[in-house]
């Protein structure tokens, strides 16, 4: 665990070293910490981009590889994630009704600012969220509302798929590079806003470490131990909407952290208990969207990748070499 | 005689689906005692489980009194209840990653704070689970890698570690080998007596809840239940009212199922155990009778009949045919 504190101590430095001007890292510490920059350009680059985005890397990260965690514990299944339950479509189909249907009916034609992405993204989050809970209150299986989840993004995927259709070029290229994904471009407002959300989302975690190590053996052992299933649902629905949503609407959809960063804690620290996993999750993730994201800014040249494009082509080998390699049911 | 643990009077039980509801069973009396083994047998789909489930609080009863220690079961909540009941289910778990101490270390749950921290006492406790189960070598392997029977082990460990006064199980001894099934319930037996644990165990194993089940529970289809000491039931030849069916009786004689066939109208002499053999293998084979007497001889074997002599049973069946 300490090892791995170091190794995102290191990734945090080069990806704010990396960048179409290269800083190197005792230029990065030497203002950080002494506040003596060699030129004030320098100073405003790190501050003012490079350090929120660094920032919400490790937010994003964080947020996406716990909620991630806690789907696939809860629904015993190793390939739930933030876009099981739908969370993601969510913050999606608000952004979507901000964008594309804006440009439609012309209530949102070009000021189209972060915040009303965000807002826009926490809303449609937020909705499907409620939907889901409401169906999580009638139905007992977990199974169930897996599935209900699942068809949930899709209807909303349908509905995205519709309003993309109907849309101007303008706005549906908008939409399209909201949906890639972007860590930076982010204010140090938004970013305060973004880490008070998650610690707020980090918070039922703490309270239910005990409560997800008995679920690893199912439902009814769990609740033959005393623990509360039903309210342990809730705090999962909660939690993980609140992390995986915002995440979502402040960065867009990033793929693939949420599913195999827990796995590669699992395989890491070779273990199934939550109390190791939640912060090996946490780090794991925070490192995996550093690193990815300082291999997206293209070092030395002016032109960066989506971030969705670069979890995706780190994230799918990944997966794939893991369904191939191991055997889920046994490792999981 | 001690006081029960657990007692049901007049339990009726039902499924509610829909508008529609189906009921199990009714007007069930029983009572589980303190430190003994009992066994719960009865046919598939008699209701075995759903008992179990009313037992463990999940089920509400349609009527009558389920009683755990003086206080009526829906009563308690669901981590006072953890603290008085440890379960062995047939969901398969999936964890393979956990090892043999994690898992049995879980049995604390009820037991602990919010972070899942384990006290020195609590891991004490752990252990003595994994000695009492024989698995303390066994520590640190992964699921994974464990035989089924050493699993079913594990969980009944875990389920030591909970540290309840009642345990139930639900077909531990399923997709065991006939070594393992023997082994699992002679550990249980001796928990009975040595931890003071008042255990009910749910099963098929017929053969192996009479060799090792202090009670035995017989349940019927829309019928009441049979309770009572082990061999009370077969001396009175209540086990026999398990098959409805006449194809199959229990022979108390001989402590084993058998196929209800025509008997063998035959003399037979020799051993007994021998005799008994050779009537099984002959009314297998639907031969009912042979002309004149048989004798049978020990070391070496020999069946000699008419004018023959026969150096084994498939030879002998050959020639009646």
């Amino acid at each position: 665990m300490l090892g791995a504190g170091m190794v995102l101590v290191i990734s945090f430095l080069l990806n704010v070293s990396l960048g179409s001007v290269s800083i190197s890292i005792s230029q990065v510490f030497e203002g950080l910490f002494f506040g003596e920059w060699s030129r004030d350009s320098l100073r405003q680059i790190l501050v003012n981009y490079r350090l929120p985005k660094a920032l919400v890397a490790i937010l994003a990260g964080l947020g996406l590889s716990i909620s991630g965690l806690q789907m696939q514990t809860f629904f015993r299944n190793p390939l739930a994630g933030p876009y099981v339950l739908g969370i993601s479509s969510g913050a999606g189909f608000g952004v979507a009704i901000l964008i594309l249907a804006g440009s439609i009916f012309g209530f949102a034609s070009h000021a189209v600012n972060p915040w009303a992405i965000a807002i826009a993204g926490t809303l449609g989050a937020g909705l499907i969220l409620v939907l889901v809970s409401l169906v999580a209150w009638r139905v007992k299986d977990s199974m169930t509302l897996l599935i209900v989840g699942v068809m949930f993004g899709a209807a909303v995927s349908a509905i995205i798929s519709v309003l993309a259709y109907f849309s101007g070029a303008e706005a549906l290229k908008l939409y399209t590079i909201w949906s890639m994904g972007s860590l930076g471009g982010l204010g140090w407002e938004q970013v305060w806003m973004m880490m008070g959300v998650v610690l707020v989302g980090l918070f039922p975690v703490v309270f239910s470490i005990r409560a997800f190590n008995a679920l690893l053996l199912g439902e009814s052992y769990a609740s033959s131990m005393g623990v509360n299933t039903t309210r342990l649902r809730w705090w999962m629905i909660l939690s993980a909407g609140l992390l995986s949503g915002v995440v979502t609407a402040f960065c867009g959809p990033v793929a693939f952290v949420g599913i195999a960063v827990p796995h590669m804690a699992r395989i890491i620290w070779k273990t199934a208990d939550h109390r190791v996993l939640f912060p090996a999750s946490a780090l794991c993730g925070a490192v995996l969207l550093l690193l990815c994201d300082a291999l997206g800014q293209l070092p030395g040249s002016a032109q960066s990748l989506p971030i969705n494009a670069v979890t995706s082509l780190i994230g799918a080998p990944l997966v794939i070499g893991l369904v191939l390699k191991r055997n889920f049911s046994k490792d999981f | 005689m001690k006081k029960s643990v657990i007692s049901g009077s007049y339990v009726r039980l039902g499924y509610q689906k829909g508008g529609q509801s189906k009921e199990i069973f009714q007007n069930l009396h029983f009572d589980l005692l303190p430190g003994q083994l009992t066994c719960l047998l009865g046919p598939n789909g008699v209701g075995k489980t759903t008992l179990v489930k009313a037992i463990l609080g999940k089920l509400p009863l349609w009527d009558g009194k389920l009683v755990l220690q003086d206080r009526e079961i829906s009563n308690y909540s669901q981590a006072e209840l953890s603290r008085q009941l440890a379960v062995v289910l047939t969901e398969p778990v999936l964890a393979g990653n956990m090892t043999v101490g994690q898992l049995v270390s879980l049995g604390r749950t009820p037991y602990l704070g919010w972070s899942g921290y384990l006290s020195v006492k609590d891991k004490q406790i752990v252990n003595q689970a994994m000695e009492l189960t024989h698995l303390i070598e066994l520590k640190d392997e992964r699921l994974s890698e464990l035989s089924d029977g050493q699993r079913q082990k594990a969980m009944i460990a875990r389920a030591l570690a909970q540290d309840a006064p009642i345990m139930i199980l639900d077909e531990p001894t399923a997709h065991l080998d006939l070594v393992n099934r023997f082994e699992i319930m002679q550990l249980l037996h001796g928990l009975s007596r040595t931890q003071d644990k008042s255990i009910l165990v749910i099963t098929h194993d017929l053969d192996i809840a009479l060799e090792t089940a202090d009670y035995l529970w017989l349940l019927r289809k829309g019928q009441s239940l049979i309770a009572g000491l082990t061999e009370d039931l077969i001396l009175r030849g209540k086990v026999n009212e398990l098959f409805p069916s006449s194809s199959i009786r229990f022979n108390s004689d001989r402590g084993k199922m058998e196929l209800d066939r025509p008997e063998v109208k035959v003399e037979v002499n020799g051993d007994e155990s021998q005799v008994s053999w050779l009537l099984n293998a002959m009314k297998k084979s639907g031969i009912n009778a042979a002309t004149s007497p048989i004798f049978l001889e020990k070391e070496p074997f020999c069946i000699r009949y008419e004018e023959f002599e026969f150096q084994s049973i498939q030879e002998f069946l050959a020639y009646l045919y």
